[in-house]
């Protein structure tokens, strides 16, 4: 009896378990991997191979000189992508216009791309000096809706490619303090770029509202001149009202109102998600600067799935105390668990963060 | 020859990996299938299967799908397809899948994400079926909230699955309707299964063991959407006497150690046939989030004496939401098996103290907070038929506590 009790349990022992094959080192494996079954698609359905296949640019590519009908634009507060410059474009198909709206982002039409650079100067002190450009994010506008795409800068600075799975890059430069900064850069894949522009069920642009478009702009033939008033002359914008037009003031002019300059920073880098259509809705947490209710943009307002997030705190803002705030918390931090925005940074972002926990500070 | 076979026992269970053990990777080979994968999730088609081999395969990135049809993600089984992310240092969820429409996950683990293991929303038709996700180690305050975690769903199948490790729940339903979780298994996690918010769900056969609250049912206010219509049943609700680990500011923090199942703030929900055993505590609690903002304003105030005012907050915080009702109703009781072979309630948290004190040696089985609407009779709120003689109090929270009871006859139902 005992025995046949001795073999059953030596058998389950072997039979229950796995036994892991011995290894010096937790190292990660790269050669050789299993082949992972797929269906019969290709990258190419995304989009075209090179980014200069689609001749938005002329002469030497990384001189990003654009081309006819490409017009380059800025925006009053952009998102914060780990300190990389952005040189921004858009190309309207020509004979059509985009549609003013007073809040929301333009309505761009059909055959719209909109095309974002980023790049990291070596000298932060010499912005236009020499520069390594990293990738460049193409949103176009089809019959069926926006689609975005990664192209990736070689290293010889003469081609990007589309990389629908994104890339990790290594990139240096000096900041405008003169320390050397290193970071290792990701270029999102297809899938982080909807994660961020959705939308409801769409995936839709998040910067060019006339709110942020609604700037001077230094445009080589004519000088400053605003630029929805531009769009408008040219022919690329209707329906633009006269009078004074919605503007969000830029979060780094310290003359600006503190909150203003707080919420139009919280919205850019965190509306996108926090707002009742985006994907961030589930926390109940809206950032939108047309939020009115101070609970709804977090003030006194606990967290909902937030996990770990919390760092152990009750309320996203609690009003005179940044160190108090969930928050101020998570822009702090680098941990992918906890950090926001958790996409597209891996560094913090000091300046919006000084910003933050001052308004926070200040409040009653 | 008995010593050998007392070894041999102990090897068995020290060698090996059941369901609930922690499991040991310090032995594995790992590969990268990084890129591959993630292609292969990118360029699905619609009917698409996409088969992960067996093997241990570490993870720096989330693993992202979007906008699918008719997808199904299938691994080699849980024991043999391991998607780690230890190392993650980008995106917060191992794999995260949103805005698609049937999609089955199964035969696969995913374990240590940063932030929750897998992640769906605003998916409708999401089965997940045969996985395991967990936190390997101890467990720990800075493990991954949520292990299985659909959230603004339609239609959503988890069945013989195993959550492991989570600092706030192992399955947790938030905000998605139509919803069934059977022939599960939770352990050592805050809450082993949670509904949130969530209509018509259906919870039974599951084993929810040595969590901090086995099931919980909850209702909070200020989102997406309200729930109710939750049956709990034929489930094994056993020893969930963990300490709490869940990170400050989180709702299951209030979740005393030793609860077997929750019911807070929800109506229509019918529990019957479970086996609620040994949990230290209690039993079943039935709560109004009235009850969860007067904890949490005390926490508050003995936090910070100085900062008045913060007993208002969260108290405000639900009762901005007007279309909000922070009670309990129609909650049904029927042929579970309660047993308590525990002598004290947890001594971790005051209401484990004030069971100690007011039944002492015999702490509860059903325990209800006292909070009822105006016009609607006790047996309205709570109906018990249950065939065994019940440890039951009546906390008479709305008074203070004045009246605690242990009279279960209002409650008791024909």
């Amino acid at each position: 009896m005992l025995k046949s009790i001795y073999i059953l349990i030596l058998i389950l022992f072997f039979a229950s378990c796995q036994n892991p094959k011995p290894n010096d080192q937790q190292k990660v494996e790269t050669d050789n991997p299993p082949v992972i079954k797929l269906g019969g698609s290709k990258q190419q359905s995304f989009g075209l191979e090179k980014l200069s296949d689609y001749a938005l640019f002329q002469g030497e590519l990384a001189k990003l000189n654009p081309a006819n009908g490409v017009v380059p634009y800025d925006l009053n507060s952009p998102l914060f992508s780990d300190y990389a410059f952005k040189a921004r474009f858009v190309k309207i198909p020509e004979g059509k216009t985009a549609t003013y709206h007073s809040t929301e982002v333009l309505e761009f039409p059909v055959g719209t791309v909109l095309i974002k650079n980023f790049y990291y100067p070596t000298d932060f002190n010499r912005p236009k000096g020499t520069r390594t450009i990293l990738e460049t994010r193409l949103l176009i506008h089809e019959e069926n809706g926006w689609k975005a795409l990664p192209y990736v800068w070689n290293e010889e600075q003469t081609e990007a490619y589309l990389e629908i799975t994104g890339d990790t890059k290594s990139i240096s430069w000096r900041d405008t303090e003169g320390n050397q900064q290193q970071l290792m850069y990701n270029v999102p894949n297809v899938n982080q770029c909807r994660s961020c522009h959705l939308l409801g069920d769409k995936i839709k642009p998040i910067g060019p509202s006339a709110r942020q478009l609604n700037k001077d702009y230094n445009y080589e033939a004519h000088k400053e001149l605003n630029q929805l008033v531009h769009w408008q002359e040219t022919g690329m914008l209707e329906n633009l009202p006269s009078g004074e037009l919605p503007k969000m003031v830029s979060f780094q002019n310290k003359n600006a109102p503190l909150a203003e300059r707080a919420r139009a920073y919280l919205e850019i880098n965190c509306g996108h998600c926090h707002r009742p259509e985006g994907p961030a809705k589930n926390s109940a947490l809206n950032l939108m600067v047309s939020e009115e209710n101070p609970a709804a943009w977090g003030v006194e307002k606990t967290p909902i799935a937030a996990g770990k997030g919390s760092g152990g705190l009750k309320y996203d803002i609690v009003p005179g105390h940044p160190e108090q705030s969930i928050l101020v918390f998570r822009m702090e931090s680098t941990d992918p668990g906890i950090m926001m925005p958790e996409l597209g940074r891996k560094m913090v972002d000091k300046e919006g963060l000084e910003l933050v926990k001052e308004w926070i500070a200040s409040m009653k | 020859m008995k010593k050998l076979f007392f070894i041999l026992l102990i090897l068995n269970f020290a060698g090996c990996t059941s369901n609930e053990e922690v499991a040991d990777r310090s032995q594995v080979n790992w590969q990268s299938i990084e890129k591959d994968l993630q292609s292969a999730l990118i360029l699905a088609e619609e009917g698409d299967t996409i088969n992960i081999p067996g093997g241990y395969f570490k993870f720096e990135k989330s693993l992202l799908m979007d906008d699918k049809q008719n997808v199904v993600i299938a691994g080699a089984g849980m024991d043999e397809t391991i998607l780690s992310f230890k190392n993650q240092n980008e995106g917060a969820e191992g794999l995260k899948i949103s805005q698609c429409k049937n999609i089955t996950l199964v035969d696969f683990t995913v374990e240590d994400a940063a932030g929750d293991n897998i992640k769906v929303s605003d998916t409708d038709g999401i089965t997940f079926r045969r996985l395991r996700a967990q936190w390997t180690g101890e467990v720990s305050e800075t493990n991954g909230a949520y292990a299985l975690y659909p959230v603004l769903c339609k239609n959503v199948l988890i069945e013989e699955c195993i959550a492991i490790g989570s600092s706030d729940a192992g399955i947790y339903v938030g905000q998605s309707d139509s919803v069934i979780i059977r022939n599960n298994e939770a352990y050592r996690n805050v809450a082993g299964i949670e509904s949130e918010n969530s209509n018509f769900v259906e919870v039974y056969g599951n084993k929810a063991i040595n969590n901090t609250g086995g099931i919980l049912i909850f209702d909070l206010p200020g989102l997406t959407q309200y729930g109710e219509h939750i049956k709990v049943y034929d489930n094994l609700i056993q020893e969930n006497n963990h300490r709490n680990f869940a990170p400050a500011g989180n709702i299951v923090g209030v979740v005393p150690p030793g609860t077997g199942l929750m019911i807070l703030a929800t109506r229509n929900v019918e529990v019957f046939n479970n086996q609620i055993i040994d949990n230290r505590t209690v039993g079943a609690a039935i709560v109004s989030y009235e009850l969860v903002a007067a904890i949490s304003e005390e926490e508050a105030v003995e936090a910070d004496e100085t900062q008045a005012g913060s007993a208002e907050r969260i108290n405000s915080d639900y009762e901005l939401d007007e279309n909000y009702n922070p009670h309990v109703g129609n909650i049904y009781f029927h042929d579970n098996n309660f047993q308590n072979s525990k002598w004290f309630a947890t001594f971790q948290h005051d209401f484990g103290k004030l069971f100690n004190f007011k039944s002492p040696f015999n702490p509860p089985d059903i325990v209800f907070d006292g909070f009822m609407e105006a016009e609607r009779s006790p047996a309205e709120i709570l109906c018990i038929q249950e065939k065994q003689k019940l440890v039951f109090i009546n906390l008479d929270a709305p008074n203070d506590l004045e009246d605690l009871n242990e009279n279960i006859a209002p409650f008791v139902c024909d």
